[in-house]
């Protein structure tokens, strides 16, 4: 619902005009990143360099070719790392939905008695530090010899992202009418059936809000993947550092690897943004 | 609202069970604990993944923090509580839960005030404000390791953007950034202030559609003026959101650590290291396993004691919503 302030709409004080003004200059600025990290991921180096910026410029995309088809000489080649991160955000995504939806069912019950106390401890562990868990499984996977291996990142990424799916599921079930599952009980229809039948359509929308925000959060980060991998399954974060090299920054290659790491989760971000505020809300703002 | 349906529910649900048995007392305590069991049963897999990513981590850190145990040497020795003392006696590592602590303090600060100041002009439907939230998520979408290499490129003293900007502002040229204390500390809060401040803004604008029209029109036809209106009604029922977006951030930024190993790399000498990268640093570049293990332990004791504040905000938050 909008708010029609019609008293102040005839008269727009001066504050307001500059304090909009204040905040448009703003947005502009927060979006100068952006713009130098694509328009040097189009330059040449010698462009790219130049001061002041060159504002009008050919675009070349020999920068994309060097870093998507060429090694350039890392110990792996871009392409590979961005695999690496596809195939673990992937299976990790999985991993924390299927963990996740059965325990957001139980918790949006409220004949469940301890559902209380569980969904407040599995947020609890949202606190928990990841820096703290690095150390034992840094360890552990050295002696079973998993390091730099896929299930290494996916294991924990899909534990780490566990409570705030969990909360999201359970958010959206619980809005879900619940003369709907007397219905089904009335209607004979066991557990299995009601889950499966009724309540998994009508979760679809909340399971595609958890998959997005653990894919992103998964996609994006930088700390396991620098701590648990070496170069077999390293992740695309972590391998544009290896663009800043002994002789200075290949800026070219490392802002056109930085757009192929940002550009999708940023064009899914812009589409879904409303779900992934109302996500990470826990459902709180529709 | 909630407890009423809940009532409603388990009301009905005894009806129905009346109606298929005739015995009902028993079958239906029967049932309730069958049903618990299937919960617990639904409950587990989540359960077994959280305890074994918190609980067995912390048994395994307690049992190293005893020791001087190093990866780099196969004997360790019990210490007692050494290390915790070496670490409470460090002034490097106090130092460092100082940055931590000042960081945390900073950055959400700064960004739920200025989100909040952005949100209320922002939250009109308007075809401006629709292009305004588009471009706001984009930071968020951004990864923070990527952000951090972004930033460093635009504050390098030579090639950086920031450098001729401000050169065109008449400011000093050639500012080397990361070299100095006061400047490396700004670049890191711009750099967090930058990928959050919209992300906050977003949450406050939601809250802020979801209120209701009439105490806002009536005050404004009792002749408030805006800052009034702010302060006394907008702030008050918009309390949930400032509290969600207040909770995530704390929580986020204490996890802070991309920003600070690629930005400053701590530096320069120690002024930005917080206590996640000294801990990351004892543990996985010098492998001294026991001493970190206390630095963890230590944490997570910082940890525990914040979160019961912070759950509790939260669930003030969300259930407030709920049961609307």
């Amino acid at each position: 619902m909008s708010i029609q302030l019609n008293a102040h709409k005839k008269r727009i004080s001066p504050v307001t005009v500059l304090s909009k003004t204040v905040v448009w200059i703003y947005i502009s600025l927060s979006m100068l990143p952006i713009i130098f990290m694509i328009s040097t991921s189009l330059k040449d180096s010698d462009v790219a360099r130049q001061m002041p910026p060159q504002w009008l410029f050919t675009p070349k995309f020999q920068n994309y070719l060097n870093v998507l088809v060429g090694a350039g000489g890392h110990s792996q080649g871009f392409n590979r790392l961005l695999l690496n991160s596809f195939i673990v955000t992937f299976s990790s995504t999985i991993l924390c939905l299927l963990v996740a939806f059965p325990a957001a069912i139980a918790l949006s019950q409220p004949k469940f008695t301890r559902r209380k106390f569980l969904s407040s401890w599995i947020l609890s562990t949202y606190m928990f530090p990841p820096i703290v868990a690095i150390i034992p499984i840094f360890i552990f996977a050295g002696k079973i010899n998993a390091l730099d291996t896929y299930p290494v990142l996916a294991i924990p990424y899909a534990a780490f992202n566990l409570p705030i799916v969990i909360w999201i599921l359970r958010s959206s079930i619980e809005q879900i009418p619940k003369e709907i599952e007397e219905a089904a009980n009335v209607d004979g229809a066991n557990g299995w059936h009601y889950v499966s039948k009724i309540l998994l359509p009508l979760a679809i929308p909340a399971l595609a809000t958890g998959a997005i925000l653990s894919s992103i959060l998964t996609w994006n980060d930088f700390l396991f993947g620098l701590a648990l991998t070496r170069s077999v399954a390293k992740t695309a974060p972590v391998g544009i550092q290896e663009f800043t090299g002994m002789y200075g920054t290949d800026w070219g290659s490392l802002s056109a690897a930085s757009v192929t790491i940002v550009a999708p989760v940023m064009i899914i971000a812009i589409i879904v943004r409303k779900r992934i505020v109302s996500g990470l809300t826990f459902g709180a703002v529709k | 609202m909630l407890s009423e349906s809940t009532q409603l529910s388990s009301a009905s649900a005894t009806t129905n069970h009346e109606l298929a048995r005739s015995n009902s007392e028993p079958a239906h305590l029967k049932r309730k604990k069958h049903s618990n069991r299937v919960f617990w049963l639904q409950m587990s897999p989540a359960l077994i993944v959280l305890l074994i990513m918190t609980i067995a981590p912390a048994i395994f850190l307690i049992s190293k923090s005893f020791t001087n145990s190093s990866l780099l040497n196969a004997n360790s020795q019990f210490m007692g509580l050494k290390n915790y003392q070496l670490v409470l006696t460090d002034s490097s590592q106090l130092h460092a839960a100082r940055v931590t602590a000042i960081f945390v303090v900073l950055v959400v600060l700064i960004e739920m005030a200025s989100g909040l100041f952005f949100a209320q002009f922002l939250y009109k439907k308007t075809r401006a404000n629709s292009i305004a939230g588009a471009l706001l998520i984009i930071p968020f979408a951004v990864a923070p390791a990527v952000a951090a290499m972004i930033f460093r490129e635009l504050l390098n003293p030579n090639y950086g953007w920031i450098d001729y900007f401000m050169g065109l502002v008449g400011l000093p040229a050639h500012t080397d950034w990361l070299g100095n204390s006061v400047t490396a500390w700004s670049a890191l809060v711009i750099l967090d202030v930058w990928q959050w401040t919209p992300f906050v803004t977003l949450i406050l604008i939601a809250g802020m559609s979801a209120l209701p029209a009439e105490p806002l029109e009536a005050a404004a036809v009792d002749g408030a003026n805006a800052w009034q209106i702010f302060r006394h009604i907008s702030v008050r029922l918009m309390a949930p959101f400032i509290g969600i977006a207040l909770v995530l951030r704390t929580i986020q930024a204490f996890k802070t650590f991309d920003s600070f190993l690629i930005l400053t790399g701590g530096g320069p000498g120690d002024s930005t290291s917080p206590i996640n990268l000294e801990i990351y640093r004892v543990a996985l570049q010098s492998f001294r396993v026991g001493y970190a293990s206390a630095m963890a332990i230590l944490l997570l004791i910082v940890t525990s004691i914040l979160t019961p504040a912070l759950l509790r905000i939260l669930g003030w938050a969300t259930q407030t919503e709920v049961d609307k």
